[in-house]
């Protein structure tokens, strides 16, 4: 075996070479092709949030009508690009089409089924929880989330993307979150936190 | 798209390679050292603004995964360079999960090659020599007298005190269930447990909780010629997870400076399991142990067996305030068939620390730890049994001069250990953070390395004789200074520099006052210097890189005219120069192309009758094709040098490994 070896080494030596022209070659055409810099954590983040619409129920009482749109709003800075507007492209949520909608600031806040929001500083992230409506699931994957009384963060932790839920805060903004997404997640319960 | 691509590519290689017979590249293939400079020209030219490639499947696929098969998706193909490593005042590299995945390594040794701030040898088919900032011990029976790392293993310390080293041939983690390994270089002193002169290695292994599933390796090579392994993950209750594994190897053997088969092959069988329990968010609860045998040929052949069970509880009382209460067993049995010796050794320790913030400003740590070792010989050591106490504790004060900016951090570890009695480790540190992407830092530490069984109870007459109760402990007086810049979220880099004073250093003398013909002292004094460059490069979605280069010279005084010139050569055997260089590529989004190379200068001459060895280069590589479920590996060991030697006479040789991974 060890004297096949032998035979095989210089050209693997001469493949190596090869295999690096190949790869000069590669970088030549990947600048042709470019494509939209949305990191991957991102991307199945929004299939994330889409996947919420169908473990996450919502009383008929937050729409406006039978087929008026379900609002996915985005609060701060887009960390999604278009990767969202991909992920929910002809999807609807029972009767009801999905929508992205973009909000820069508070202010422009609008009723939304689902927001997310973006934003690592909890002191921003706890002022924007006090003033959103009821039928809101609030999504975020800043550190203090949970304790500012969010509904679901996304942890990323050793490159993996885990869930946690406080049942408690969806069930005051009047949300039925499957047993499904439960069992998959982590519970987060207010008292029995390190103060 | 994907394979039309390839299609053009491969026309287009064609064409370059055949106009290139005439040029550069041809002339480079003709010349080994020219073929790595041209893949370190490869990895390095590649322009930085190559933009992203698809390495996910299109949102209409995703969308058809379940929760479990999303939260399986590694997201970061390239790791993010990681941020509290900016905060770290010391020489600290970090070698993660992906790093040794993405690697060809297949041991621990093997993965610590990825710390450029180690110098790592193969001894033989078995054994390493690993050391930091030199002081890598030349080579007795299967291993090597290098004594001044701390080893810790998920906290266990697995430093032997036969002779201070460690035997790296009974550390088989599980390489997928390692988690992170933090390498310092330098003094660790304070902080850690014995032995910590010139640097620490911390293994940590991923918690129960998120080694879930199953996971069933398979490898074959011309080397490691099987490596079969399992692993199996459950939630038993809603806070409570098992893991257990299982592994078994047979790795071939090296061969010697004249070509013979040096016969050192050997094989081993582990086992194990990891238990956590989260009692409530401020609690958790983690035991685990292992248990192993395996045997060696050459060059003495020896049998070896070993379990150990440690058990860790947490308590977080704030999120300034936390403690920590460890205990493990361990137990190492080793017989080298040929001088007859058998060592059993059992070694029991309680240890407890404790952090809180004593004011805004300042942040106290501060611990206690007690450790018996029950050491049994068959011979060469007198007396034969020996049990050894050791107690420590430390207490360290971050003092936060200007909130994010200056930090000062002071502390000292006393020791008693039965060899030495009383030793005390005080360091101080500062770091000063001018912006949150430059980190400046000094230390001044002292560390020492105490005795062990092998300078105090050595008895082999006529030739050798210890200076038995008044062997001193070795000592280091170490002065650092470092810089780390984090450029943006992609590029990291870190250079740390040292002057360290040894005295006491273990020497060989001539006795004056026979029977024996030589005796240990602590007649050596030495200086060493150098310098630690390392950095990692995210270069984009689908490309990384991290390596380093590594500076060291040194100069050895003798403090008494019976030194034995061959004393310093005994204590350290360290290449000056060394280079790491690891890329890790995602070609498409399932394949992977991943390059580890390494330059190795010259060690001077080792002992009668064994040559120096050289400086030599070779670079590992990996070609995977993998999916969620699924990887397909073809690996290369020291693809550019054949049978080379690395420290001992034993030639490492190249070799080829393919490797099938399965979860679910």
């Amino acid at each position: 075996m060890r004297e096949e070896i032998r035979y095989i080494a210089p050209l693997f030596r001469k493949c190596f070479i090869q295999t690096g022209v190949v790869l000069v070659c590669l970088f030549g055409m990947q600048s042709l092709h470019a494509q939209t810099n949305v990191s991957k954590e991102y991307r199945i983040k929004a299939v994330f949030l889409f996947n919420f619409t169908q473990f996450v129920e919502w009383p008929s009482a937050a729409f406006s009508g039978p087929t008026s749109p379900f609002v996915i709003g985005i609060l701060g800075d887009d960390p999604f690009g278009n990767s969202i507007d991909e992920t929910i492209q002809n999807e609807k949520v029972g009767s009801h089409p999905l929508v992205v909608q973009r909000y820069k600031d508070l202010r422009d806040l609008k009723n939304c089924h689902i927001l997310f929001l973006n934003g690592s500083d909890p002191e921003k992230v706890r002022e924007n929880l006090l003033v959103i409506n009821h039928y809101t699931l609030t999504v975020s994957d800043a550190d203090n989330f949970m304790k500012s009384g969010g509904i679901i963060r996304l942890i990323t932790e050793n490159n993996r993307i885990r869930i946690q839920v406080n049942p408690e805060a969806a069930r005051t903004a009047e949300l039925f979150i499957s047993s499904k997404l439960l069992r998959v997640s982590e519970i987060f319960d207010p008292k029995n936190q390190p103060k | 798209m994907q394979n039309d691509q390839l299609l053009i590519l491969r026309r287009r290689y064609h064409k370059l390679c055949n106009c290139t017979r005439l040029g550069f590249l041809y002339y480079t293939m003709k010349r080994k050292k020219s073929v790595i400079l041209f893949s370190f020209v490869c990895l390095f030219v590649a322009p930085v603004w190559i933009s992203a490639q698809t390495t996910l499947p299109a949102a209409s696929e995703l969308k058809k995964l379940s929760f479990e098969e999303l939260m399986n998706i590694e997201v970061t193909s390239v790791s993010k360079v990681p941020e509290r490593l900016t905060e770290v005042a010391s020489a600290i590299q970090v070698i993660t999960n992906d790093d040794i995945k993405r690697s060809s390594s297949n041991t621990l040794g093997g993965a610590l090659r990825l710390a450029s701030n180690l110098q790592v040898a193969k001894t033989n088919s078995h054994d390493w020599a690993i050391s930091s900032r030199g002081f890598n011990g030349a080579t007795l029976r299967n291993n090597t007298l290098s004594n001044k790392l701390l080893v810790m293993i998920d906290g266990r310390s697995v430093y032997t005190p036969l002779f201070g080293g460690v035997f790296w041939d009974v550390q088989n983690v599980l390489l997928e269930d390692i988690d992170r390994i933090e390498v310092v270089s330098g003094p660790g002193g304070t902080l850690w447990g014995a032995n910590a002169v010139n640097g620490v290695i911390n293994v940590m292994t991923k918690s129960a909780k998120e080694t879930q599933g199953m996971l069933v390796t398979a490898s074959t090579g011309t080397f490691l010629q099987d490596h079969l392994a399992a692993r199996f993950g459950t939630r038993i209750d809603s806070n409570l997870y098992l893991r257990v594994y299982g592994q078994h190897f047979d790795q071939g053997s090296t061969k010697l400076a004249n070509g013979t088969d040096a016969r050192d092959n050997w094989g081993l069988t582990q086992g194990g399991f990891r238990l956590d329990y989260y009692p409530s968010a401020k609690n958790s609860l983690s035991i685990h142990g292992d248990a192993y045998g395996g045997s060696e040929e050459t060059p003495i052949g020896s049998k070896q067996s070993g379990q150990n069970l440690v058990g860790r509880w947490v308590h977080t009382y704030s999120e300034t305030s936390e403690l920590v209460v460890q205990a493990y067993f361990d137990r190492t049995w080793k017989y080298l068939l040929a001088s007859d010796l058998r060592e059993l050794l059992n070694t029991y320790d309680i240890d407890a620390q404790h952090r809180f913030a004593l004011n805004k400003s300042n942040s106290i740590l501060w611990g206690i730890g007690y450790r018996y070792m029950d050491d049994h010989t068959s011979n060469t050591f007198l007396p034969a049994n020996r049990g050894l106490n050791l107690v420590n504790t430390f207490i360290q004060d971050q003092i936060n001069l200007i909130p994010h900016e200056l930090d000062l951090t002071v502390g000292t570890k006393f020791l008693y250990n039965t060899y030495s009695g009383f030793e005390i480790q005080p360091s101080a540190r500062i770091a000063w953070m001018p912006t949150p992407r430059h980190t400046l830092w000094g230390a001044v530490s002292r560390a020492v390395r105490t005795p062990s069984r092998f300078e105090t109870d050595i008895f082999s007459p006529p030739t050798l004789s210890t200076p038995g109760g008044i062997f001193k402990a070795e000592t280091v007086v170490s002065y650092e200074v470092g810089y780390r810049v984090r450029a943006g979220e992609r590029v990291s880099l870190s250079l740390a520099a040292f002057y360290n004073f040894y005295d006491d250093l273990r020497s060989f003398n001539n006795n004056p006052t026979p029977p024996t013909t030589f005796i240990f002292a602590n007649d050596q004094e030495a200086n060493t210097w150098g310098f630690e460059i390392s950095g990692n490069a995210v270069v984009n979605d689908w490309w990384r890189l991290r390596g380093g280069y590594t500076y060291l010279d040194k100069k050895f005084t003798s403090k008494s005219p019976n030194v034995l010139p061959a004393s310093a050569l005994i204590e350290a055997l360290d290449p000056k120069h060394q280079v790491m260089i690891q890329s890790v590529m995602n070609l498409t989004r399932n394949l992977q192309w991943d390059v580890a190379a390494r330059h190795v200068g010259d060690i001077q001459s080792t002992l009668v009758g064994t040559a120096a060895v050289g400086a030599y280069t070779t670079f590992d590589m990996r070609l995977a094709w993998e999916s969620p479920k699924f990887t397909f590996a073809v690996q290369g060991q020291n693809l550019a040098a054949s049978d080379h030697a690395e420290f001992s006479s034993q030639q490492i040789p190249r070799s080829v490994l393919a490797k099938i991974s399965f979860r679910f």
